[in-house]
């Protein structure tokens, strides 16, 4: 029964519900800003995405009269709930645990595919041009991007799993145990080809400026979200921002779980510095310096370069053993 | 409680540009004065968004040409309450230049509710800029 209670809590307030989405919209804020701040523009306040959010709630929905209407609302819950679930699966070293079942990190990969395939629905529901357009955009993304987050994962489960006298771990408690006790992974130079090679998924997967392919604004005028208008945009919204937590929950507890001392806010700043650092680095910075590419460009690009960068981490493990 | 939720909701109003036959000069400053660093309007918390179910704030420039008109009407109709309409311009007014053409069927007042006026042309971004802001405040009001 308590144990019950607590899944509940995790899920409705402390990693996940709550406490993920005000940290997920305070980053997209602090993004938003030095983003303005690196053109050299005032910028919004960094409480934007809240204000943004009470807004949208305010604003009638307009549903497209050919839209498919079960699917169309049912797409943007989806994303959310898939994602409020993701949350609680990514552990952050001295605050909270995660979940201790063998298979944790299949799980949440499974699920982060999940924002991806509420677009799609949501685009192919709507029953707008664009939408289609952004629907197709989208699968072929999410094909490029899945395969170099697959290889690093299996990387660093291969690892840890080797290391540990097993063959392959997919626990991710396990692997930030392992990191605990052995020095993290970001210190470990076979390791960094993959840790590469996950920043350049990053901007993929969040569908920002040099791979916002699928939700181009000037050019097929946000593709999938089009026809959403106030709370389900609002839900999209939370579900991007609960993503950014994810991936980047994802990337500490794979590279840099590393706590500072033993207290549990001083960590909890500690997790959200990180989260800070590796935000400007991988979305920030790159969606001010670059421009969008082409489709097809986008998928050469993750097939070579991330791919062939994990699988030389991937190469260099065996060679180690 | 309303009125709490109102005064933080007007802080996040997004624009949405309808071109109704305009010459482009118009739209040329719309862009500047969003895209330039000197006159950012995203310190309002506006922000330009590709499809009119996201918008709150319509821009139109243009004197609303024969051939446009019933794309724009369906347009301002696919935009969700509660939203306010900026004309852009002196040609929504009264036509401009192209008063007398036989192409134009405005002035888009007779088909739309325009709440704020921003004659020009093109008019300067501070006006453009100061027009946004007068439209905030009756936005405001609508919420």
């Amino acid at each position: 029964m308590t144990d019950f209670v607590q899944l509940i809590l995790n899920l409705l307030i402390f990693p996940g519900g709550l406490f993920a989405v005000a940290l997920g919209l305070f980053l997209m804020g602090i993004d938003r800003k030095i983003a303005a701040r690196l053109q050299r523009r005032v910028g919004p306040p960094v409480y934007q995405p809240f204000i943004d959010l009470v807004k949208l709630t305010r604003k009638e929905m307009v549903v497209p009269g050919t839209a498919h209407l079960q699917a169309f609302w049912f797409a943007p819950l989806l994303g959310f709930a898939g994602m409020m679930a993701a949350v609680t699966l990514i552990p952050i070293a001295g605050v909270y645990q995660g979940f201790k079942y063998s298979g944790d990190l299949l799980v949440l990969l499974y699920l982060l595919a999940l924002p991806a395939i509420a677009l799609m629905i949501g685009g192919s529901a709507s029953s707008s041009p664009f939408g289609a357009v952004g629907f197709s955009r989208e699968m072929v993304m999410m094909m490029s991007y899945e395969l170099p987050l697959l290889v690093v994962l299996v990387t660093i489960a291969l690892k840890v799993g080797l290391a540990t006298g097993g063959i392959a771990t997919f626990s991710l408690s396990e692997i930030v145990q392992f990191q605990l006790e052995n020095g993290a992974l970001l210190f470990d130079y076979t390791m960094l080809p993959a840790l590469l090679a996950f920043l350049v998924f990053i901007p993929g997967n969040m569908g920002v400026v040099p791979f916002d392919i699928p939700e181009a604004e000037t050019e097929i005028v946000e593709g999938p979200i089009l026809e959403y208008s106030g709370t389900g945009l609002a839900l999209f919204k939370l579900m991007t921002s609960l993503k950014m937590i994810v991936v980047l929950g994802l990337a500490i507890a794979l590279f840099f779980p590393t706590p500072l001392g033993k207290n549990f806010l001083v960590n909890l700043l500690w997790f959200f510095l990180k989260c800070l650092v590796l935000m400007v680095i991988a979305i920030t910075v790159v969606r001010t310096s670059t421009g969008r590419v082409r489709m097809d460009q986008a998928f050469k690009f993750y097939l070579r370069y991330p791919t062939v960068l994990a699988l030389i981490s991937l190469v260099l493990t065996l060679l180690q053993r | 409680m309303k009125k709490l939720l109102q005064k933080i909701a007007k802080k996040s109003p997004w624009l949405y540009r309808i071109n109704a036959g305009s010459c482009n000069g118009c739209d040329v400053e719309l862009a500047t004065t969003a895209c330039i660093p000197r006159y950012d309007v995203e310190r309002l918390g506006c922000k330009y968004c590709g499809s009119p179910k996201h918008a709150d704030i319509v821009l139109i420039t243009g004197p609303l040409t024969a051939r446009v008109k019933e794309k724009v009407l369906r347009l301002y109709d696919e935009i969700p309450d509660p939203k306010v309409t900026v004309a852009i311009g002196v040609c929504p007014i009264s036509g401009g230049v192209f008063r007398d053409s036989y192409a134009i069927t405005g002035p888009i007042d007779n088909f739309i509710p325009v709440d704020v006026n921003v004659p020009g042309c093109p008019p300067r971004p501070q006006a453009i800029i100061d027009g946004i802001v007068e439209a905030i405040k009756i936005w405001e009001t609508r919420l």
